[in-house]
């Protein structure tokens, strides 16, 4: 990943800010401006005021200065602390903002790119730097940019006036703040490298707590009795944190004391140069007060500058992160001439030596597919089955266009299907894929996936008719516009496990692409809405190229063919009956499961046999 | 609506509960914590005093032209002793640190650690559901747990800092009474008011602030213009990254964008930002301009004093630095205390649901142990609604489990087999009837003791990334032996040896990035083994096939037999084939057994349900094709 200069990362920050709240840029300049001057008030008042004293001054000038000191004084802070309250919800909708635009990059991307080893992780690294609030990245990076701008501009200053004291004590000065910026690096040097072990402990400790509230499991935890494995894995993993917190607070400490003990030192020598000099009459009372602020001021700012560094190097690292992902190549959705209009439909597809292999998995890349030939004919009704890990849904993946063969082409009635851009690839299929996923939005946007106003709710109704669940629906008071889960209201509607499924095949129906794939779309099921499914197959496929995966073999018997797939080669092909003839792996399978409903077949000794 | 809750207004009594309520459920954690954060607050508040008398005395000794010798040797050992005061304080500040960071990791997990404990028939009712969701919405803003810890801090520092300014600033005041200067006088009140009133203002911008901030969207139309989708589900909940298929597929990405960044370009996001802004600022405003004023004021009295009378140069600064920390602390305490009350209020939920009740009777009956596993189950006229629900999930139920027994259990969704399951084991109490165990009302047998009776592998069964052999034994201590023996029965066995960790491997990368994948096959084959692991009389297997191709199906199912070997077995399934191998099948129906018999005795009742599910699924495999 390549690291950006924080001083590019700024600026990364300064663009997305101008674009869309300026407001923060204003605020966090003025903050800059005011937040520089302000030290000066402290130290200048009590000089000021002894000045004012020794001098006998009238009690209307000392009204005077004092009061128009204080009224300054009272709006410069006031504006100071104001604009740094006021800009925090503004960069915090920001925050908002890149989320979306981060989340809706995830969708740009190749789908291959957003599923592949190294861009998950980049992808819970961009999370964090997002997420965490006050202490994520992006909250860090306007902190500590304003405060390192801060505490240079007072250094700046500081130093103009102990200047005006002194040359040699700005001097030595510079080289305390210099011993004083090699112990601080260390500390933050130590601080970075427990950093690592602390976010692991944190990890670790999420787990547990996740594992424990997890609604899910609590069956488990019952009836298997966990209790006391989880909350000793609780505490195990608080010690972890404590033991870190206890190694961190001791460094602390530690330099903690040194920066109190280089301060006594300072202090001393402050004391006693200002009191020399007061004898010699080089200094009065006032300027004793001033100066001395001045000084211990000065080691101040240089402490804030050190650790508004340490902020930022490490904000940086997740901004580095945030744009980075920004960065990656997104999927090619628009250049192409290839026109779903213009071929004929429904199409015919065709895999010619087709490769492919998952890259950066755990094991290292695993192949899948080596010389894959297969056409798929035009309004074929195609049986995909195999063992788990066969390569099925993989096969679909590369099918719709979610992979990308590493060797081999896809031809889709004899045209390449790479002169097709993705976006219009994408609209040959309805796909019915395993996970199911649910958006809490509005019924009609979640069947059309697409904004409530563009739904057409004649066909959306027809779509739910077809998939066996407008009765239910309808009976229910459910109409397009309800909203779905009950994210955005309490009575939102929840399916169980057989309507989801039911509601995504209705989703592939309205959808009404020239291909249908449907990936185990009965698993859910009982035997009786499964027959349904089965009865109806032929009546959503008419018309249609279809490819139908299930592990029941009996979907078979209404595909015109059928593919077995051992280890991503196509072991066997063919009809029903023309397999069952061969005696191959799929007769087996077949009589394997078929056994077990024959009325005739003994209970154990024939399976054995079969084996 | 129990949405603004956190902006009604509460009788100061009340808000006083709250906050000795939070602190003595924390004091209850950690005795030592509150104790010597104290102290190191008071070392550490006794510095700028110091400090402050230091210059006072170095001033007049510059006037009064003390000896330079003299001078130093007070300074040195004033410098010193207050360098021995912030190692004081800092060594205490950094212990408490420690003691304060596992307070709050374990205060934090305590809503987690009370899953553990509660009822499982609560812990999805809409109470719950409620106080959860109000914890989350509690601690959207502000520090948690630690805004008690620091609020506090806060005021006992405060509280310091008044008694540190009376005691240092104490002689001012005989200066003060004796003045006959009008204007002092007028000042004083002048500052006085500027205090007041900006504590007023601030409190007035840090409530309206908290309007917008705490500001619940109530209609749809108000959550549609707030709700950002990526915010909530990017990286979690019902959405992972496998869904962008879909969205790639069905072209939902202008559907997204409408739900996400546009969103923020709604009136209803933006309005409530801007508002909370403004009142952001002006309290913030307001506080810092009232310091500035507090300390310019003391300046500006204590030299109007000085100029009139006698009072010295070091005095100016003594007394003005401690009459402005004076003001300043107690503008704190006053904005201090009101903050505090707020931070309790938000743990409130979190107390709630820690101190919430069980309510199910616990029984303190043993169970009494038999080697032979003969333990029988009765359901007698058993009726059960889900909480909160209107309808029967099981209706005037009775059955037997006799020892031994091996029970297919069929039915449609929503037939209720999962519903019986859940009261065999007792996570949830019946309504109606009564389950006996050899003849005893099993509300009667200590819950810990009679859940050793069941292995059950549910379908929605939960693994956990912690070391595969610790799932197993769900322990930290495990049987070697015994883990892998289960494994083999269960038929996982080949993947095993390829896990090079072997027992220790953890599962999925959530705690461990060596960790494993598993696939749901796998993930099953591993539950089953944790139910053999337990060796429990009873073992019910629900669904433990439906993710599993033909041929793992036939290994799972020609293992049953191993598996549940003399043990008394229940087994769910929607492929009636597998029931040919139990002795018994029971076929549910709309929360009823509607028939019971063995597969050869259903079969044959062509009106039956079992008929009509039985030849659903076994058309498709008859001989003669389809239909």
């Amino acid at each position: 990943m390549k690291h950006n200069s924080v001083i590019s990362d700024i600026w990364f920050y300064i663009r997305l800010f101008r674009k869309h709240e300026p407001l923060v840029l204003v605020f966090g300049g003025a903050e800059i401006i005011l937040g520089a001057l302000l030290p000066l008030f402290t130290i200048y008042l009590p000089k000021i005021a002894i000045d004012l004293v020794e001098r006998k001054a009238s009690s209307g000038q000392a009204l005077l200065i004092l009061g128009g000191f204080s009224i300054l004084a009272m709006f410069a802070s006031g504006m100071y602390k104001g604009v740094e309250a006021g800009k925090y919800n503004l960069y915090n909708t920001q925050r908002t903002n890149l989320m979306g635009m981060f989340f809706l990059k995830s969708l740009r991307l190749c789908y291959a790119d957003q599923e592949s080893g190294e861009n998950k992780k980049l992808h819970w690294k961009v999370y964090d730097a997002i997420w965490g609030g006050d202490w994520c990245a992006v909250s860090q990076m306007v902190r500590g940019t304003i405060d390192l701008c801060v505490n240079v501009l007072r250094f700046f200053l500081y130093s103009t006036v102990l200047a005006c004291l002194s040359v040699p004590v700005l001097v030595v000065l510079l080289v305390l703040a210099l011993i004083n910026y090699g112990i601080n690096m260390s500390h933050i040097r130590y601080e970075e490298s427990l950093r690592e072990q602390r976010a692991l402990g944190q990890k670790h400790f999420q787990c547990v707590e996740n594992a424990m509230g997890n609604v899910n499991g609590a069956k488990d935890i019952r009836i298997y009795g966990m209790r006391e494995w989880m909350i000793g894995l609780r505490d195990r993993t608080i010690g972890e944190l404590r033991e870190l917190a206890r190694l961190s607070k001791k460094k602390d400490a530690f330099y903690e004391r040194i920066g109190f003990a280089l301060g006594a030192v300072r202090n001393l020598g402050a004391y006693a140069y200002l009191l020399y000099q007061t004898q010699t009459g080089g200094v009065s009372a006032g300027e004793f007060v001033l100066y001395f602020g001045a000084i211990t001021g000065f080691s101040e700012f240089v402490n804030n500058i050190m650790s508004s560094l340490a902020i930022l190097r490490g904000a940086a690292n997740g901004t580095d992160y945030i744009r980075a992902y920004l960065d990656l190549p997104e999927e090619n959705r628009k250049s192409g001439r290839g026109r779903v209009e213009s071929i004929l439909l429904p199409p015919e597809i065709t895999f010619e030596h087709v490769g492919f292999s998952y890259k950066n998995t755990e094991e290292g890349d695993k192949t899948v597919f080596r010389d894959l030939n297969l056409t798929i004919h035009a309004g074929e009704k195609l049986a995909l089955v195999g063992a788990n890990g066969a390569g099925k849904t993989t096969l679909v993946k590369l099918l719709c266009g979610m992979y990308e063969p590493d060797e081999g082409q896809i031809f889709i009635n004899g045209i390449d299907r790479n002169e097709f851009p993705r976006e219009e690839w994408y609209r040959l299929f309805s796909i019915v894929f395993q996970e199911t996923l649910i958006l809490p939005f509005t019924v009609g946007e979640n069947l059309a996936v697409d904004r409530a106003e563009r739904v057409d709710e004649v066909k959306a109704w027809k779509a739910l008719e077809q998939a066996g669940l407008k009765q239910t629906f309808q009976k229910q008071g459910i109409h397009m516009r309800s909203y779905m889960t009950k994210t955005m209201t309490a009575d939102g509607v929840e399916l169980s496990g057989g309507q989801k499924q039911r509601f995504l095949l209705a989703r592939a129906l309205y959808k009404n692409a020239p291909v249908m794939v449907l990936d185990e779309p009965t698993a859910a099921l009982d035997p009786i809405a499964e027959s349904e499914v089965y009865e109806q197959y032929n009546q959503y496929t008419q018309g249609k190229t279809a490819v139908f995966i299930s592990h029941r073999l009996a979907s078979t018997k209404f595909s015109d063919r059928i593919i077995l797939l051992d280890d991503g080669e196509i072991a066997e092909m063919g009809t029903h009956e023309e397999l069952m003839r061969a005696g191959g792996d799929y007769a087996r399978m077949f009589e394997v499961q078929s056994s077990y409903y024959r009325r005739e077949t003994g209970v154990w000794a024939d399976r054995e046999a079969l084996i | 609506m129990a949405t603004d809750y956190l902006l009604t207004k509460l009788p100061v009594r009340e808000h006083g509960k709250n906050i000795v309520k939070i602190v003595k459920y924390v004091w209850g954690m950690d005795r030592y914590y509150f104790p010597g954060m104290a102290i190191s607050l008071l070392l550490k508040t006794a510095v700028p005093y110091a400090e402050l008398l230091l210059t006072a005395y170095i001033l007049d000794g510059i006037g009064a032209h003390t000896g330079i010798r003299e001078m130093l040797a007070v300074i040195v050992s004033s410098v010193l002793g207050i360098m021995l005061l912030q190692f004081l304080s800092g060594a205490v500040y950094h212990r408490m640190e420690v003691r304060r960071e596992q307070m709050y990791y374990l205060y934090e997990c305590e809503t987690q650690t009370k899953m553990l404990d509660m009822d499982f028939s609560r812990i999805d009712s809409p109470k719950v559901k409620e106080l959860q969701d109000r914890i989350r919405k509690d601690n959207n803003w502000g520090a948690g747990i630690n805004g008690v810890f620091w609020s506090c801090s806060g005021i006992v520092e405060n509280v310091f800092q008044l008694i540190g300014a009376a005691v240092v600033g104490f002689p001012a005041a005989a200066f003060l009474l004796r003045s006959k200067t009008a204007a002092v006088w007028l000042l004083m009140a002048a500052l006085a008011a500027v205090q007041v009133i900006s504590v007023c203002l601030r409190m007035h911008f840090g409530r309206q602030r908290d309007r917008w901030r705490y500001h619940e969207a109530e209609s749809v139309q108000e959550k549609e213009e707030t709700f950002c989708f990526a915010w909530d589900f990017a990286g979690q909940g019902s959405y992972n990254y496998k869904n962008g298929k879909d969205i790639r597929i069905y072209e939902g990405y202008d559907l997204m964008e409408r739900w996400t960044t546009e969103v923020l370009r709604h009136k209803g996001f933006r309005d409530p930002m801007v508002q909370a802004s403004k009142n952001d600022a002006g309290e913030a405003f307001f506080g810092a301009a009232a310091g500035a004023a507090a300390n310019g004021g003391a300046y500006l009295i204590v030299v109007m004093i000085a100029l009139a009378g006698t009072v010295t140069v070091g005095n100016v600064v003594r007394f003005a630095g401690a009459f402005g920390r004076f003001l300043e602390a107690a503008a704190g305490v006053v904005h201090g205390v009101p903050t505090l009350a707020m931070a309790a209020r938000q743990q409130l939920g979190t107390l709630a649901l820690i101190h919430m009740e069980n309510e199910m009777y616990q029984g303190k009956l043993p169970v009494e142990k038999r080697s032979d596993g003969a333990y029988r189950i009765e359901f007698r006229n058993v009726s059960f609604k889900y909480p909160g629900t209107d309808r029967y999930a099981l209706k005037n139920f009775s059955m037997e489990l006799s020892v031994g027994e091996k029970l297919a259990i069929v039915g449609m969704n929503g037939s209720g087999k999962t519903t019986m399951i859940k009261l065999l084991c007792r996570l949830y109490d019946p309504q109606e009837g009564e389950i006996l165990l050899n003849g005893v009302d099993i509300r009667k047998f200590k819950q810990e003791e009679y859940s050793r009776l069941f292995s059950v592998v549910f379908q929605d069964f939960t693994l956990y990334p912690f070391p595969l052999a610790q799932n197993i034994a769900v322990s930290e201590d495990y049987d070697s032996g015994l883990v892998r023996k289960c494994l083999e029965d269960a038929d996982f066995g080949d993947r095993f040896v390829s896990m090079e960790k072997g027992l220790e491997t953890y599962l999925y990368k959530d705690y461990d990035d060596e960790g494993v994948e598993i696939s749901g096959g796998e993930a099953q084959k591993i539950a089953i083994a944790r139910a053999i692991y337990k060796e429990a009389p009873f073992i019910v297997l629900d669904e433990p096939t439906a993710a599993l191709d033909p041929l793992s199906e036939y290994e799972i199912y020609s293992h049953f037999d191993k598996i549940a070997g003399t043990k008394t077995a229940v087994y769910i399934s929607h492929r009636l084939s597998s029931c040919r191998f139990c002795d018994k099948i029971a076929v549910f129906h709309e929360g009823g057994l509607s028939q019971l018999g063995s597969h050869e005795e259903l079969v044959k009742d062509k009106n039956g349900k079992y008929y009509e599910l039985w030849h659903a699924q076994a058309q498709y495999y008859a001989d003669d094709g389809m239909r």
